[in-house]
């Protein structure tokens, strides 16, 4: 999966999307409820989208699903900086950028994920907040949102700091507004800590940072609860809050639905280089190193995956310098993270593949490749 | 095709132009004006957003409620669309930068379709190049088509827009709103209407007008015929004026429910045993089942018990006394609660504030009485037995539902409570109350709602392998209001859990009897 992201051709469809570049889909939602049973979170991200943008904008809707593990970080984040993608490489954990902004979660099949779409005028977020956090009470947990609307769980020891069980994001359009969040039942909160922590101090990103806080699970506080007790009490207090008596519509990765042509769109965007790394804003990153012929400090500036400058500077002789500096002109307009050898060397025609391992310039670019892989 | 329509205006527009350059301003060709677009209040207290992407290029066409931007702000992604129809000019904002709310986002070039006379209509020059950034005189523009009779429907994010919380929410061009508004036709009546995703076009306002059969009457204004004024009264007027006041106390809200199972298990002895004096001189019931065939007094006078009156006597314990009781228990461990604000001085106002604490526990009640709301003080409540509560809080209700009302400014004193306590379970089963902090009524409120028989299942009733399915308990609700200045959440949290101590495990007061 990881492999595939850096081939996928740049999605022609824009990334902001207009009412005429909305896929077609022949469906129709159909309850003001849905459930759904695919663990795919490519399917159910575009499945969400599709709920937001075709359900009659007056009308509540609650959607509930959980994901096998993936990071997933917001949509104006940088995944360089959010996600630790050597370990996430490592388990085999694919990354994600979602449509609504905030910070990075992660989801395995042992945390819930709900969403829930308003009209934007009546968009309130600590009453969006407390569907879920009276659902928790329904469960035996003394859940409590703090004022940003995270929910929390203090614990039955006063004076012990409160945990946050959820992280929320929202998205925001003319006529509607949702609220999704993750609620942790119980996760491998190790597994989460080590994808989630970057070391990267000097890279400096604009756009969102997460906020790390400490978390915990569900089962810490009653033991019984499980992902499907959980949606029922979230469904019952969805129904008590928009006196909603519709029955859940159950959606699964059906034929009907992965046929669509709003499905095959959606997924197929969220999983191209343009919509993943192409989202990324603006970032700088200074690297330090000491090679044996010299140090070098390196800053490469990026914007939207791509990489607008990358300059070196080092303690070693003119020559060399002078090599540095023509390699990082050959990297402008490169993709960051995904430049392969030859975009480097195949034009420069004093670096032949044998001298390449010798050489200064090859030994900076096989260390820059590796910290820019990330 | 979306583009081309708007860009064989722009040609049309140009040539005439061309050939009326000098000519008069009244001439009701459209008219092209830049307006600038400003960031709207979103809402939800946010300042400022980030612009992340612009969905059109600069110098692109764009129609009502095309998606323009998408900006970031506090968690929250934002899809901004267009409020007219015309061509954006230039971006004022660029990508990954902050925009305040207020702040021009960009420039856009709208053709206007209102024929009102008389208002001077500045125009854009058309011939400048393209290289100068163009001026917006956007501020008399804008205001010109909120004229009365030319009342556009204002798109959502418009700056102008003020919420009006309508949940209709039609789509048409701005002409084809006037259109309707010329004709006096509702666009609600006609939506959806033919155009693209349900727009109301033209002439599906010119068929609806085609087929109404009589003009509707305007409705003449509601009668005022049946309205009555009434003056507040003292005692209301008193509640507005402490509530307006109770408007600068920030205040957070805590709600916990009580188990008063055990207690209640107790409340057939105790209301076996209610001393003779507290008892009603009407009643049969004896309190001691001891019968003395020896006489206590046969040696030295037994100490004669306070003469309790009328008003002050029960025949049933409840379950606000033993409350009450707990409560003030509690506050004894807790100085916090016995703490009320000082009092400031007109002199002393520059001064840091300071609390006074008291060394004895005062709880103000509030009673709901015929002739209105009133918080009558209960001093020093520790120290009061559970009988010596029953009594006095039976007492204050009776001076309470007297009229004109039987409370005195004896029992309302100045200094008040530094808790109020609102019984708001005995006029209905609510749940979950969020009572106002009256000012001078201390640092917490607590509403006492109705207690309740519920099944309880949490893991102390519940062990199914020891063939325990649950068990029923009597719940309370208890929702507290405490100050913000002076009381943290964690805070009032443990004084509850201290008050719990007390309410579910009632057989701790005979260990501090005295």
């Amino acid at each position: 999966m990881f492999a595939s992201l850096c081939h996928v051709a740049s999605v022609s469809a824009p990334l902001v999307r207009t009412l005429a570049s909305l896929p077609r889909t022949a469906l129709t939602p159909q309850s003001a409820i849905y459930v759904s049973t695919s663990s795919n979170p490519y399917f159910n991200l575009t499945l969400e989208d599709w709920l937001f943008r075709h359900y009659p904008a007056h009308a509540p809707l609650l959607l509930l699903y959980r994901n096998n593990p993936c990071v997933v970080i917001g949509r104006n984040q940088n995944p360089w900086k959010e996600v630790n993608l050597r370990v996430a490489r490592e388990r085999n954990v694919p990354w994600i950028r979602r449509r609504s902004g905030g910070g990075t979660v992660f989801h395995d099949l042992e945390n819930t994920n709900y969403s829930i779409h308003v009209p934007r005028a009546s968009f309130d977020r600590a009453k969006t907040a407390n569907i879920v956090v009276r659902a928790l009470h329904a469960l035996g947990v003394e859940g409590y949102a703090n004022e940003r609307n995270d929910i929390c769980v203090g614990g039955k020891k006063i004076g012990v700091f409160s945990s946050y069980v959820s992280g929320s994001a929202y998205k925001i359009v003319s006529s509607r507004a949702y609220h999704h969040g993750t609620m942790l039942i119980s996760t491998r909160l190790d597994t989460l800590g080590e994808l989630l922590r970057v070391d990267k101090p000097t890279m400096n990103t604009k756009g969102v940072e997460s906020v790390r806080s400490p978390v915990c699970n569900l089962v810490e506080s009653n033991p019984r609860i499980t992902h499907e007790a959980f949606v029922e009490a979230v469904i019952t207090s969805f129904r008590k809050e928009y006196n909603v008596g519709d029955e859940p519509c159950v959606v699964g990765e059906t034929p009907v639905y992965v046929g669509d042509e709003y499905f095959k769109v959606g997924t197929a965007e969220l999983l191209g280089w343009g919509w993943a790394y192409g989202q990324t804003p603006e970032f700088e990153y200074v690297l330090e190193k000491r090679f044996r012929w010299g140090d070098v400090t390196s800053t490469i500036r990026s914007k939207h995956g791509v990489i607008l400058s990358c300059t070196f500077t080092s303690s070693t002789s003119t020559n060399i310098q002078a090599t540095l500096d023509e390699l990082g002109r050959r990297l402008e307009g490169k993709r960051y993270g995904f430049v392969h050898d030859a975009e480097i060397f195949s034009e420069l025609g004093e670096y032949g593949s044998g001298e390449m391992a010798e050489s200064e310039a090859g030994e900076l670019w096989r260390w820059l490749q590796a910290e820019m892989k990330g | 095709m979306v583009f081309a329509r708007p860009l064989q205006r722009t040609l049309i527009r140009t040539s005439l132009f061309r050939s009326h350059f000098h000519a008069n301003h009244c001439l009701l060709a459209a008219r092209k004006s830049l307006r600038t677009f400003k960031l709207a209040d979103i809402g939800e207290g946010i300042t400022e957003c980030e612009i992340i992407r612009w969905a059109v290029k600069e110098r692109s066409a764009v129609q009502s409620f095309d998606p323009l931007c998408e900006v970031q702000s506090d968690k929250a992604s934002v899809e901004i669309t267009s409020p007219y129809d015309g061509v954006v000019k230039q971006f004022l904002v660029g990508e990954g930068e902050v925009a305040k709310v207020g702040q021009g986002l960009c420039l856009i070039e709208v053709e206007d379709e209102d024929d009102t006379t008389g208002v001077e209509i500045t125009e854009t020059t058309d011939r400048s190049p393209v290289q100068q950034p163009i001026q917006a005189e956007d501020n008399t523009r804008t205001e010109a088509p909120q004229s009365a009779h030319v009342l556009r429907q204002r798109h959502p994010l418009d700056p102008a827009n003020v919420a009006t919380g309508t949940t209709d929410h039609v789509l048409a061009t701005p002409s084809v709103r006037h259109f309707a508004r010329q004709h006096g036709v509702d666009l609600a009546a006609i939506a959806p209407g033919s155009g693209r995703d349900g727009r109301v076009e033209r002439k599906d306002v010119e068929a609806y007008i085609s087929s109404i059969p009589v003009p509707e009457e305007v409705e003449t204004t509601p009668s005022q015929e049946g309205d009555a004024v009434v003056d507040l009264g003292r005692t209301r007027y008193g509640m507005w004026k402490a509530m307006v006041q109770s408007l600068e106390i920030p205040r957070f809200g805590y709600t916990t429910s009580l188990d008063l199972t055990r207690f209640h298990g107790l409340l057939p002895i105790l209301n076996a045993h209610i001393p003779t004096h507290y008892l009603p001189s009407s009643s049969t019931q004896s309190s001691s089942r001891v019968s003395h065939m020896v006489n206590p007094s046969a040696l030295y006078p037994v100490p004669q018990p306070p003469s309790v009156p009328e008003s002050g006597r029960f025949s049933k314990m409840t379950y606000l006394p033993f409350l009450l009781k707990t409560l003030a228990i509690s506050m004894m461990e807790w100085p916090l609660f016995r703490a009320s604000i000082t009092p400031v001085t007109a002199q002393e106002t520059n001064n840091k504030p300071t609390l006074t604490i008291r060394p004895t526990a005062d709880l103000a009640l509030a009673l709901s009485t015929p002739t209105g709301l009133y918080t009558p003080t209960i001093s020093s409540t520790q120290s009061l037995s559970l009988h010596a509560l029953a009594s006095r809080v039976t007492h204050l209700a009776h001076l309470g539902r007297q009229v004109p009302c039987g409370l005195t400014v004896k029992d309302m004193p100045r200094r008040g409570g530094t808790i109020s306590v609102s019984n708001v379970g005995a006029v209905g089963k609510g749940e979950g109350a969020s009572p106002v902090l009256i000012p001078g009524g201390g640092v917490a409120i607590v509403a006492i709602g109705r207690a309740k028989w519920v099944w309880d299942v949490s893991d102390e009733f519940y062990r199914p392998n020891e063939g325990m399915e649950g068990t029923r308990r009597l719940k309370i609700d208890v929702s507290w209001s405490a100050d913000h200045r002076v009381v943290e959440g964690a805070e009032l949290a443990a004084f509850v859990e201290t008050w719990r101590g007390w309410v579910e495990n009632p057989e701790r007061l005979t260990a501090e009897a005295t």
